[in-house]
């Protein structure tokens, strides 16, 4: 059988609710746009393959529900992550001030060496903006990330910001990778082979786990 | 709440002026509900019940649907946290071991874990199937039913897909992916009926002697009773006394708008909403009639 990747892994939109997380999502793998999305309720995944300086790369995008309440269950998907895309709304302030406090749960839950990535998302909306660009900039520095504005209606840095923030995470298991790829023709599973790495730690994931 | 309401799933061919007097009944609905019961919380996912009540049985009665469900059928999921959600869903892997553990195994060693079937618990099915006739059917069953049969329900679906789950790889993403998306095609009078027989062989406490898993006490399981005993003393004539002296002043007294009415009457179809207005009305009397006929 043909291999129809070099590598997998996992990436995480997290973010308030409404700002357009799935959106972005289906733009990215589906070419698609609905204005009305309906609720994610506890999370959903979709897939993509793409080339990334000649690496078939294949992507798992794992989209999140955004109320609180939900988020007992969604952190329990942070440790499985390489790459998270911090997600917030141009048109809400408050969005905006909870990155904070989503930066500080990928923290405490997302593996170390976990890449981030800030999206300003519905940037076309710009007679409703409420938070500057420059606002987003100057998170993103604090923080040491990359910022992107998105819109997921335009299409407009989709392709670019998905692309970017695999990058990110191929640039950080680039040693890894090469090791690997000199004792294998096989596809490799990043994802997998960090978890292999993680039980052989014995730091698997505790019973209490909801996913 | 209010956003959850604007990009809700409402039926497709509405004119704008349709869609934001739904918009704004659905509204109207959720908020007397959260305003008659302070300890109740909102969840992504309540508008979904909401939304097929006030579709197929209008502003009024859907609301006193919608407000005792919340108290009752719906309550494990209303609380300030999920615990108690999460308490509900950790029925469905030992109910789906005692009638098959390969399957069991086999989803065990997938880490899929049980959140493929949240939106299933918390909506009744209404996030996630598209065909407005087999939600209502499946809204029918479930009320007249025990609180927790939508978990016998989401075992059950699961344990008729055993073929296609065991032959999917085994992995996270590849069975929550096959077994969140349902297919158009499904069975549901067959689920249905083996779902009924599968409770009765299972009973909640049967199940509760069986696996030591620490829970917390379902709400809406050890209200069921009380709610059986006390709608088997209502009269029969209770619905048309209550339409005659208005329940509360709270609920706003809107102005039927005919063209939403045909509309919504045009969509849901006419059998699905008779027989659900028929199974509340019989509800309110005779719920063990009700439950003698599934």
């Amino acid at each position: 059988m043909a291999k129809q990747y070099d590598v997998l892994f996992r990436l995480l939109l997290i973010g308030d609710s409404g700002v357009g997380k799935t959106c972005l999502l289906c733009r990215f793998t589906d070419n698609e746009f609905h204005p009305s999305h309906i609720s994610t309720i506890g999370v959903d995944f979709k897939m993509k393959t793409i080339d990334v300086d000649g690496i078939k790369v294949r992507i798992q995008i794992w989209d999140t529900a955004g109320q609180e309440r939900y988020q007992t269950i969604t952190k329990q998907y942070y440790r499985r992550a390489q790459g998270i895309f911090l997600v917030y709304d141009i048109t809400s302030e408050r969005s905006y001030q909870h990155i904070m406090k989503w930066a500080s749960d990928v923290d405490e839950y997302a593996p170390d060496g976990v890449q981030k990535i800030l999206i300003g998302n519905k940037a076309d909306e710009e007679h409703k903006r409420q938070v500057g660009k420059h606002q987003g900039m100057k998170l993103a520095e604090e923080y040491g990330m990359d910022f992107y504005e998105t819109s997921a209606c335009t299409n407009y840095n989709i392709k670019e910001s998905f692309t970017r923030l695999t990058e990110l995470v191929l640039m950080a298991h680039r040693k890894e990778l090469d090791g690997l790829r000199l004792a294998s023709n096989d596809e490799l599973n990043l994802a997998e082979l960090e978890e292999d790495g993680r039980k052989a730690d014995g730091t698997a994931n505790s019973k209490s786990c909801w996913c | 709440m209010f956003s959850d309401v604007s990009r809700s799933d409402l039926p497709l061919g509405m004119t704008d002026v349709e869609r934001s007097v739904l918009q704004e009944q659905l509204i109207d609905m959720i908020l007397y509900v959260l305003h008659a019961h302070p300890e109740l919380h909102y969840y992504q996912g309540f508008h979904d019940v909401a939304v097929t009540l006030l579709l197929t049985v209008g502003l009024r009665l859907g609301t006193a649907m919608l407000q005792t469900l919340s108290t009752h059928h719906l309550r494990d999921f209303m609380d300030p946290t999920m615990e108690r959600t999460r308490s509900v869903l950790s029925y469905l892997m030992p109910l789906i071991q005692s009638e098959c553990p390969a399957l069991h195994d086999f989803l065990l060693r997938s880490e899929v874990g049980c959140i493929f079937a949240l939106s299933w618990l918390i909506t009744w099915y209404g996030h996630v199937l598209s065909d407005f006739h087999q939600v209502l059917r499946l809204y029918d069953f479930f009320l007249a039913s025990h609180p927790l049969m939508p978990v016998y329900c989401a075992a059950q679906m699961v344990l008729m897909r055993e073929r296609e789950v065991l032959q999917c790889d085994c992995d996270m993403a590849s069975v929550h992916q096959l077994l969140s998306r349902i297919p158009s095609n499904f069975p549901y009078e067959t689920l249905i009926s083996r779902t009924h027989s599968f409770f009765q062989r299972r009973p909640p406490s049967q199940l509760e002697r069986q696996t030591s898993l620490q829970r917390l006490k379902s709400i809406s399981a050890a209200s069921f009773r009380s709610l059986q005993i006390s709608s088997a003393q209502q009269r029969p004539d209770s619905v048309l006394r209550q339409q005659v002296a208005p329940p509360s002043d709270v609920l706003p007294a809107r102005s039927p708008n005919t063209l939403v009415k045909l509309a919504v009457w045009g969509i849901s179809a006419s059998l699905g909403a008779a027989a659900l207005a028929v199974t509340q009305t019989a509800l309110e009397w005779g719920p063990d009639l009700l439950l003698g006929l599934f």
